[in-house]
């Protein structure tokens, strides 16, 4: 139990369910067919937006978190419209470009304080601390600090935030929209002529990726109560693309795998940690030579669904 | 005169691929498109669908203008087509690829598709059985595959499963028989003409002159971009531009 609340492992339970809704974020825009590379982009607005209501306008935490998610997906919508004419390697050229712009506004901009960033965001665990201490757990609760009690609640927020995302996407590629999305994947002119309106699916595809994108960099921003624009540079791009091209991406659970196991790389790995980027090249080199479908494809699934199937028939009959 | 083509002509950089074809299919014809390789008869069903503008010329469907319409609204119009190089969503199966022809049929967006509200679940529940439906009408049975595990002639029929959920009043068919041996080709002309009995008007482009000749109710020939014979079968069979071009070196 120690073991488990032990702040130091609280926090990276935190940051793999960050970086798993950065991963749903990118399956998202991947389920249409498109690469886009400015997630990192989208996660920083969200993240400088968040804190700035918070911080300069006394906005609350959970009010300024969604606004975050929502000005991401404004500002996607209006670079959406002339991006998304781009296909495959010019997108992802024009949205690592989108990316790198945002990164230099919000290190010249004076309300986001520079290079230094800002500090001091309010955090979600001290205000989930105070809430708790006001609602009557002032002395903790089963043995509990206030403080374990706080951290724990705000990672089983972000666990429900993963699992209604994980749901979300599950319910979407049963539906209408999900096989508009799957059809203009494999193939945008049969899509368009069975009477599927492209450009308001690959939009609207890319707008839910850059909401959610938002919504984690909002949610990162009050959990470290720092950040700065180094946190949004190209190389956060390449990690969350990464998750995806680890993981899989025909499937939500694919990016999800990606995005827990290169969390807890480095902190496993805590002497590599300085060759990160090196492993990442290595990582993505070796997964386009030898798995470029990712660790979880369609057929891992239905091999793991008939084994274990077979396994319950096999206890029911023994 | 459900669907008209009025001196329709498309620029292909300096290649002419047609130059000013006319010609006009009435409701519930078997038009038929026939001439060599090259001709430009893809070209012409890409030209009406919209998957590129023509150079100039109008096409209009029921009295609507189509040129400058973008191709998904020219299918909710009801037209709908098959392709000559099978393009059929491979990462569905086979009774998702149907479903996806009846897009415009349907209205569920996010919303509905993430709480399965009870109109979702019904409208769902409706596409499905009506793709079932018409894939039981083509003749598929493995409806739960991947599409591109069935055979070739299967996925010729399910692209046409396909195109008819989009519920068309004209079906558009770019050689169907093409890669089918010979009992394929006997069963699919029954097909075409129980389409056309659900009254359905069908334009075909196709090869196979014994389906053509034995199946549709008039023709075009379209030989160099032009058109250079109109008629019943009869009519082209004893033209002597069109032997010449095209039918004389079938039996040469
Ligand atoms: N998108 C395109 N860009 C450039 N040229 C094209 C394009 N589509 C077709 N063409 C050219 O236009 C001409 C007509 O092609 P089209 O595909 O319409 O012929 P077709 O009559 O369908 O022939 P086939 O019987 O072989 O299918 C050909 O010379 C072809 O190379
Ligand atoms: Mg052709």
């Amino acid at each position: 139990m120690d073991f488990i609340l032990n702040p130091y492992y609280l926090q990276i339970g935190m940051f793999i369910m960050i970086n798993a809704i950065l991963g749903v974020s990118i399956y998202l825009t991947l389920a249409t067919g498109q690469l886009s590379l400015g997630n990192a982009g989208f996660m920083s607005i969200g993240a400088y937006t968040s804190a700035l209501l918070t911080l300069k306008a006394g906005f609350p935490v959970y009010l300024a978190i969604p606004i975050g998610g929502f000005a991401a997906a404004a500002v996607s919508a209006v670079i959406g419209f002339p991006a998304l004419r781009l296909k495959g390697l010019y997108l992802a050229i024009a949205t690592l470009g989108f990316g790198e712009v945002v990164r230099v506004v919000f290190l010249n901009l004076k309300i986001t304080n520079g290079a230094l960033g800002l500090s001091g965001i309010p955090s979600l665990g001290i205000l989930l601390g105070k809430a708790l201490s006001s609602a009557g757990f002032d002395q903790g609760m089963g043995g509990l600090s206030v403080q374990q009690l706080s951290n724990v609640s705000v990672l089983l927020i972000l666990l429900i935030l993963v699992v209604f995302l994980v749901f979300f996407s599950l319910r979407l590629s049963r539906c209408r929209v999900g096989r508009a999305f799957a059809a203009i994947k494999t193939d945008e002119t049969a899509a368009e002529a069975m009477g599927i309106n492209t450009t308001y699916y690959k939009l609207l595809a890319f707008l839910l990726g850059a909401f959610i994108a938002g919504v984690a960099g909002a949610l990162a921003a009050h959990i470290t109560f720092y950040i700065g624009p180094k946190d949004f540079d190209y190389h956060r791009t390449v990690e969350i693309l990464l998750f995806a091209v680890l993981g899989g991406s025909n499937l939500v659970w694919g990016p999800i795998l990606g995005a827990t196991l290169l969390t807890m790389l480095p902190e496993v790995l805590r002497a590599a940690s300085d060759y990160r980027m090196m492993i990442y090249g290595a990582i993505l080199v070796t997964m386009m030579a030898f798995r470029p479908q990712g660790l979880i494809s369609e057929e891992t699934l239905r091999f793991w669904k008939a084994k274990l199937g077979r396994r319950k028939e096999h206890d029911l009959n023994s | 005169m459900i669907l008209t083509l009025d001196q329709v002509g498309k620029d292909f950089g300096g290649l002419k691929a047609l130059s000013d074809v006319s010609f006009t299919v009435n409701q519930g014809d078997i038009f038929g498109i026939i001439g060599p390789n090259g001709a430009g008869k893809t070209t012409l069903f890409n030209l009406i669908t919209a998957i590129f503008p023509p150079t100039h010329g109008r096409i209009s469907f029921k009295g609507t203008e189509l040129v400058g319409l973008k191709p998904y609204k020219i299918t909710a119009l009801g037209i709908a087509r098959t392709f000559q190089n099978i393009r059929l969503f491979s990462n569905l199966t086979v009774l998702e690829n149907v479903m996806v022809g009846a897009h415009t049929r349907m209205k569920s967006g996010v919303w509905r598709g993430l709480w399965q509200t009870p109109a979702q679940k019904h409208e769902e529940k409706a596409a499905r059985e009506r793709a079932k439906d018409l894939l039981n009408f083509v003749g598929i049975e493995a409806i739960t595959d991947l599409s591109d595990s069935l055979a070739y002639g299967q996925q010729r029929r399910l692209e046409i499963a396909r195109a008819l959920a989009v519920e068309p009043d004209v079906l558009l068919l770019d050689e169907p028989a093409a890669g089918m041996n010979e009992s394929e080709t006997e069963d699919l002309m029954h097909l075409i003409r129980q389409i056309r009995d659900m009254g359905k008007t069908i334009v075909l482009i196709e090869h196979d002159m014994n389906l053509v000749m034995n199946i549709c109710n008039r023709l075009a020939v379209i030989n160099f971009g032009l058109k250079i014979a109109e008629g019943t079968p009869a009519d082209i069979q004893a033209n002597s531009e069109v032997i010449e071009a095209y039918l004389g070196k079938e039996d040469a």
